[in-house]
């Protein structure tokens, strides 16, 4: 199959890998911003001090970082239906890795504020300030500049994840791969576009990673307590 | 320039000369083992009973052949679409599966004789709307097929204004979308379905009596196993007129008969 | 409905075995391997010749970038043109460690590079080679900040070890997909799947978590 790589298959094929590269996009983008919601109440709940409700966030967090990606889509693909709710594969993909997402966010976020130095926060108590001010003001700013990183990390993994997507017959990238692959009988062609494509999405990442870290940088005064 | 091309064309043929002279069927006798690429879960030819053996129609004539050859055998399974890619890598000696000898697919592999004949049948859940394949022709009515099966090409045909999906894996997850919703109507292979449909209570489905069309279906091995192709055919000649081709499918494939052992 | 599918589960279980010895002779298998080649590469990549690191570099990028699923498609289906025989767990194990090194080796740099360079300069000035330099000043110090994430890639790797189920194999995931087509209920199936691989990964977690705390205190170095 090597021997004669066929540049004019990828070629008539691109159309579908097009679309295929748009839909990644587009449901890496919608899971991550669930994942974000997901992840800052699972994290808000995780902080506070009444065991009813950390109780819940850290069940799920655990469960969902001890347990590989695939069982859990697998889970919600073959599960949902049982209990009455038959969605689109789509839905259900989006679903997963909001939820899978949303457990590291979570991590992120409550490591991101467990960072600011006490310093901080009691130079603001002994500033008057109140909680949100305190908040507002020091913490998250501050949370703010530490999290961009790792959760641009995140967002590299989850489009990364999003190929599993495929093996729940969703249309993304790695399917139009897999279709290419059996209508032609050409997964080296099939499957090298495909990385390749990947590649762009994740230096693409890279860079905006690499952008915001030099614009935080320089936005804001590193403190030394 | 010229001569080293003429050179490298004599070592090719060299060693060209030298591979197809050490047949395939040589290679399993000396190696002592076939392997055969199956279908991980396609009932009633391939599949995966509950304790965890293979089973199945293709599965078991498989064997047949390997006893006849006097070697052992090696089961390698994939997904529908993986069988012939497997094949093709050398993975595989031969594939048994319910697999239709298209034009397409003869480019790559080399089919055997057909040792039964099926046709795809288009399925609902019963008593949905969906009452027969006229109904499915509606414009966005959600199919479900199999990636890279004949089904899927009629589908295509037959349904030009409806969403196919296409489902990797096997005939039961089809089955599986269609029962929970997911998608509306799904095309498969008769025998495929009625093997499959076993897995839920009875009249979970209604199979339309048409049939999209008439398929042979056969074994394949590559084109350069020759040999490995004749002794096949000769297989399926022979276990036709003993009759032991016709007991196997009338076990797996014409009757519920395996259902009571293997479910 | 449910006990009779609870019993057909139950008697299902001599294929949850395999599949579970699959995932744990894969994850073994590919975490030994991936360890040692990740080991090396690390070192390579952290060493003086530019032109080593940047070969290293560009691979671990490569890996990286792309999802684990189209790698696992890319080896099992390619190598073998290329002359290298592959079964499915041959292609799971080449795919897991090659993971596995590049992650492993990107966190073994870190770990070099966090080590003071007082100490590096030390180590030469009291005329230690290279090689000993490394054994013997930088990887024990480099190994507090190596260890916890090792671990945490120890468990991503049983998680990712999952992904193999999509060229067939039948590890603990596709044991749970197989039986799914048989037993059609998808929360028991999977959730009895999740439960296996939480009991293996979790204890790895807090080990991983502990270690962190623990060798995190001592890292209070003095600046030579």
């Amino acid at each position: 199959m090597l021997a004669n790589f066929s540049f004019r298959t990828i070629v008539e094929y691109l159309p579908l890998f097009g679309q295929g590269l748009v839909a990644t996009l587009w449901l890496s983008v919608l899971s991550f911003a669930g994942a974000l919601a997901i992840g800052i109440i699972a994290c808000g709940m995780n902080l506070q001090r009444s065991r009813l409700l950390r109780a819940p966030a850290k069940v799920y967090i655990d469960a969902v970082r001890a347990t590989p990606l695939l069982a859990q889509l697998y889970f919600l693909y073959f599960g949902l239906p049982r209990l009455g709710f038959i969605l689109p594969e789509l839905v259900v993909g989006v679903l997963a890795l909001s939820l899978n997402s949303g457990a590291y966010i979570a991590e992120i976020i409550r490591a991101g504020i467990l960072s600011i130095p006490r310093g901080q926060v009691e130079a603001g108590v002994a500033s008057g300030m109140t909680f949100v001010q305190r908040m507002r003001l020091v913490i998250l700013p501050q949370a703010f500049r530490v999290t961009i990183p790792p959760l641009l990390g995140q967002a590299i993994v989850l489009v990364k994840d999003s190929a599993l997507l495929s093996l729940i017959s969703v249309a993304e990238l790695t399917r139009a791969g897999q279709l290419l692959a059996s209508d032609r009988f050409m997964p080296a062609e099939a499957f090298i576009t495909v990385a390749a494509c990947y590649l762009l999405l994740y230096y693409g990442l890279k860079g905006l990673a690499r952008g915001s870290e030099r614009w935080l940088g320089s936005r804001t005064v590193r403190s030394r307590t | 320039m010229k001569i080293a091309k003429l050179l490298a064309a004599g070592l090719a043929l060299l060693f060209g000369a030298g591979i197809a002279s050490a047949g395939t069927l040589d290679d399993i006798a000396k190696r002592g083992e076939l392997r055969v690429a199956v279908q991980t879960q396609g009932p009633p030819f391939s599949m995966v009973d509950q304790a965890g053996a293979r089973t199945g129609s293709a599965v078991e004539l498989a064997e047949l052949m390997a006893k006849e050859m006097g070697v052992k055998i090696t089961f390698l399974d994939f997904d529908w679409d993986g069988l012939i890619p497997a094949l093709l890598s050398g993975k595989a000696d031969l594939l048994v599966a319910d697999m239709t000898p298209t034009l397409p697919r003869a480019m790559k592999v080399a089919f055997t004789k057909p040792f039964m004949t099926t046709g795809s049948v288009v399925f609902t859940k019963a008593g949905s709307k969906f009452g027969s394949a006229e109904a499915c022709k509606a414009a966005g009515t959600k199919i479900a097929v199999l990636l890279g099966s004949t089904g899927e090409k009629n589908a295509k045909t037959a349904f030009p204004d409806a969403d196919i999906k296409s489902y990797k894996g096997g005939g039961p997850l089809l089955l599986d979308a269609v029962n929970n919703g997911q998608a509306d109507c799904g095309v498969n292979d008769v025998s495929a379905v009625k093997g499959q449909t076993a897995a839920y209570p009875a009249g979970t489905f209604t199979v339309m009596p048409e049939m999209l069309s008439k398929e042979p279906l056969a074994f394949a091995t590559r084109y350069d196993s020759q040999d490995l192709l004749i002794w096949m055919n000769l297989f399926l000649d022979q276990t036709a007129l003993d009759g032991r081709l016709q007991k196997n499918l009338d076990y797996w494939v014409n009757s519920d008969a395996w259902k009571k052992d293997h479910q | 409905m449910i006990w009779q599918q609870l019993h057909s589960l139950i008697g299902s279980y001599p294929l949850a075995l395999r599949g579970l010895g699959m995932t744990a002779v894969l994850s073994l298998i590919s975490l030994a391997l991936g360890t040692l080649i990740g080991f090396a590469l690390g070192v390579l990549r952290a060493g003086d010749s530019r032109t080593l690191s940047g070969v290293i570099g560009a691979w671990v990028d490569l890996i990286r970038g792309t999802p684990f699923l189209v790698q696992i498609f890319l080896i099992f289906f390619i190598l073998p043109e290329l002359g290298v025989e592959l079964d499915a767990f041959t292609a799971g194990i080449i795919g897991l460690t090659n993971l596995a090194s590049c992650f492993i080796c990107e966190i073994v740099v870190a770990g070099i590079r966090a080590v003071p360079t007082g100490q590096v300069e030390a180590a030469l000035a009291s005329g230690l080679s290279r090689w000993q330099r490394m054994r013997q000043v930088v990887l024990p110090q480099a190994m507090r900040v190596v260890l916890p994430p090792l671990v945490g890639q120890y468990v991503l790797l049983i998680k990712d070890s999952s992904v193999v189920s999509a060229i067939g194999l039948t590890d603990l995931t596709r044991v749970g997909w197989l039986v799914v087509q048989r037993v059609p209920n998808g929360l028991l199936v999977f959730a009895l799947v999740g439960l296996a691989y939480f009991i293996v990964c979790y204890p790895l977690i807090l080990l991983a978590s502990r270690l962190e705390k623990r060798l995190g205190a001592a890292h209070a170095e003095v600046q030579l």
